[in-house]
């Protein structure tokens, strides 16, 4: 059997590139892979605890469940926001718009 | 394990229907001719005209919130199937909770359904795009015909 | 036979994750937008085959159907609706110094976790025995629809609240919907070539990101 340490070795290493991918990235859609990947990992993490351990069994697998549809939804409204940014700023550029436009005092 | 050994027939027919594209491309590319390239057989058709502009239009953006609607109902579909596969789906309490989960994602869909033409999602930026260009095609033929 | 099978749920699991994490890799990193967006698709088809490396047959199913299915072809389309973000020669990358501090960070997250996870006794904290294979996706279907359903209506509005939401993001008031009927548009206005003047008559085409702040 394997040990559940290297599923979990896996996980954070897939949350630490999807960490990787949204900080330095400055394109909007790579941010919301690595996002995904990031999703993707906790996933991983989650089942792998549940079927490693009698106390989570049918808890965490229901939980995954939930993580999709709330991921799924999350994409949704990410692209419509993106989409929305792009028609504002004729760009899909995160790093552009702070400097060249004036900034609002609030 | 025993699982991941049942399904292994899918990840070969997975690979298999990649490897039916590529030998696909790849047997027209041999059989074609290579000696055409760059002449005027192999230039875009228009039904007779010249060729005018980029062949490059707008995407449609009405398409993106029909994406979004799918997806809403790739969840309702996957949760739906959960239940069918299993004894509770004769339960009328169940039954109950079922009902008020589709409705409440059906009036979410009506919704979008009734209010996609306030949006900037339909398709009127295609049309006007594809007019201004063929106003513009036209203008530059009526140009080439008085020189 | 019981080394053969342990060998071999070991050569799987490695072959699975070097997959994944090198697609994972890719998605992040290639330059072509488009050909990142399809490794994250291809990419989450193998997270499903972990799910049944785990004995978790609904879940595979379930990644497979709203992940591949939905949440790639949604990446897909942005990428294909935003405009000028298929040129990969347009696209600006960041400085070494942020990605350099960008890796730190998360070498640092991977490192402290990764030692976590190998340090903790998990054995001890769960007992050894395997759990019994859950094929039959009854007792799923029991704690989700029968003992705890709350939570599915609770997923039913937050994907009510999510497609309400995109809705009204999309929405344009009066003055857009007028512009967007006689034909000025943002900035993503079809770019002409030269040798196509703007007509005299209708409206300018190359409009500036200030004058729909002005329209609002």
């Amino acid at each position: 059997m394997i040990p559940l340490s290297w599923y979990l070795g896996l996980a954070f290493v897939l949350i630490g590139l999807g960490a990787y991918g949204m900080m330095v990235k400055r394109n909007l859609i790579r941010i919301l892979i690595g996002a995904e990947i990031m999703a993707n990992g906790v996933m991983i993490a989650l089942v792998a605890l549940a079927i490693y351990g009698p106390v989570f069994e049918m808890t965490s697998q229901a939980i995954v469940i939930l993580v999709i549809s709330v991921a799924a939804a999350h994409t949704a409204l990410a692209m419509v926001l993106m989409l929305s940014y792009n028609r504002r700023y004729g760009t899909s550029d995160l790093g552009i718009p702070i400097t060249q436009e004036e900034r609002i005092d609030v | 394990m025993r699982l991941f050994i049942d399904f292994i027939p899918v990840i070969v027919w997975a690979i298999l229907a990649v490897v039916l594209v590529f030998v696909m491309l790849l047997a027209s590319w041999v059989l074609r001719p290579h000696i055409l390239q760059n002449s005027e057989k192999t230039s875009t058709y228009e039904c007779g005209e010249e060729p005018i502009g980029p062949a490059r239009m707008t995407f449609p953006y009405s398409y993106l919130i029909y994406t979004i609607l799918f997806l809403i109902v790739d969840v309702l579909g996957a949760f739906l199937w959960l239940l069918s596969a299993s004894p509770l789906r004769l339960d009328p309490i169940v039954a109950w909770q079922t009902l008020i989960f589709v409705v409440v994602l059906m009036g979410g869909i009506g919704f979008a359904v009734k209010y996609i033409p306030q949006t900037s999602l339909d398709g009127s930026e295609m049309v006007i795009a594809y007019r201004r260009a063929k106003r513009a095609a036209a203008k530059v033929e009526k140009a080439g015909r008085s020189h | 036979m019981q080394e053969f099978e342990l060998l071999f749920e070991q050569f799987e699991f490695l072959l699975l994750a070097g997959v994944v994490i090198v697609l994972a890799y890719l998605a992040l990193e290639h330059r072509e937008i488009v050909y990142a967006a399809f490794f994250f698709g291809i990419m989450a088809s193998f997270v499903a085959g972990f799910f049944l490396l785990l004995e978790a047959p609904f879940i595979a199913g379930m990644q497979i159907a709203v992940y591949t299915g939905g949440i790639s072809a949604l990446i897909i389309f942005g990428v294909l609706l935003l405009p000028r973000a298929q040129d990969s020669t347009l696209e600006t990358f960041a400085s070494p110094r942020a990605r350099r501090i960008g890796m730190i960070f998360s070498f640092t997250i991977i490192f402290f976790s990764a030692l976590l996870a190998a340090m903790f006794p998990w054995s001890e904290s769960f007992p050894v025995s395997r759990v019994g294979e859950s094929q039959d996706l009854g007792m799923l279907a029991e704690w989700l629809w029968g003992d705890h359903g709350i939570y599915v209506q609770m997923i039913a509005l937050i994907l009510f609240t999510a497609i309400v939401g995109a809705i009204a993001l999309m929405k344009m008031d009066k003055a857009e919907l007028i512009g967007s009927i006689r034909g000025e548009f943002g900035p993503e206005a079809m770019p002409t070539p030269d040798e196509f003047p703007a007509e005299p008559d209708a409206p300018s085409e190359a409009e500036t990101p200030e004058e729909e702040v002005t329209e609002e």
